[in-house]
């Protein structure tokens, strides 16, 4: 894993996290509504998704924030922890195109003996529009 | 806007619920996200946002709404529908098998705001996910935005 190289010393403001590109399916979807048991038709029942002014079902908010979650743990893997993860959906994630998780290092600092990276996080559609921005906050060490 | 008196009457509205977390929920979890570190593929600890598969409750199928909308998310609100949202979550003690969560969900405020194209109705829902230890393991502010 990558993460395990990130030491404190060695990151930078401005540091990029390593992307992750996610294509999210309707079968993804479906799993992930079973999984956290959430049963609103809008994320498996496209007919309903349509009559409710969506273009196909909604891949959740919930989801977007798994998937940023999932670049954070990658990126920090054994050498820290993530505190917060924030983030707002502003358009809707496209099924079956590429949804890209990205992020960068926009504050370092020590807090009470804690070494705390601010990151600025976001989620971009198959056209590279920001459906998601969002910040997060990881501990090293 | 003026919100009605009933959308104002469920400010503050605690609910509360307790959920035993298993190896097969973090791996399902893990698997929905499509996250294939091997600490949450073999499931001994969960990923950091893996309280979400915890936050609904268990509730019958003739007891949900038509469309299946979360019950805790059935409020009486002068709006037609829900058009987005934003979220806080803060990851704390880590979660794994075995461990009894319970989960303490508050609506924390409904506030009405203009917008570009009518009024918006926010609902802001607190969910606090407490381990067998009394640790915090999770806490999330939601913010949901209806129209």
């Amino acid at each position: 894993m990558a993460g395990a190289t990130l030491t404190w010393d060695s990151i930078e403001i401005g540091d990029r996290i390593p992307s992750l590109v996610k294509r999210p399916t309707p079968m993804q979807l479906f799993m992930f509504s079973a999984s956290t048991w959430n049963r609103h038709l809008i994320h498996y029942n496209t007919e309903f998704a349509i009559s409710d002014g969506l273009k196909n079902v909604a891949v959740h908010r919930a989801l977007i924030g798994g998937f940023l979650a999932q670049m954070l743990s990658e990126w920090v893997g054994d050498a820290g922890t993530i505190v917060n993860v924030s983030w707002s959906v502003r358009g809707s994630a496209a099924i079956n195109r590429p949804l890209t998780l990205r992020g960068e290092v926009i504050e370092k600092r020590e807090e009470d003996g804690r070494r705390l990276l601010s990151c600025e996080i976001r989620a971009e559609n198959h056209e590279n529009e920001t459906i998601a921005p969002g910040t997060a906050l990881v501990r090293i060490g | 806007m003026e919100l009605p008196p009933e959308t104002r009457a469920a400010i503050g509205t605690v609910t509360e619920h307790v959920y035993e977390v298993s190896r097969k929920d973090i791996r399902r979890y893990a698997q929905a996200i499509g996250d294939d570190d091997p600490r949450f593929r073999v499931g001994d600890i969960a990923p950091p946002l893996f309280c979400h598969s915890l936050a609904f409750e268990d509730v019958p199928v003739d007891e949900l709404r038509a469309d299946g909308l979360p019950t805790e998310l059935d409020l009486p609100l002068p709006t037609e529908r829900a058009v987005g949202g934003g979220s806080s979550f803060e990851v704390g003690a880590p979660v794994r098998p075995g461990d009894t969560i319970t989960v303490r969900k508050e609506i924390e405020d409904i506030y009405a705001k203009s917008g570009r194209s009518g009024d918006l109705i926010f609902v802001v829902l607190t969910t606090t996910y407490t381990n067998q230890h009394g640790e915090q393991v999770a806490r999330e502010r939601g913010e949901f935005v209806n129209r």
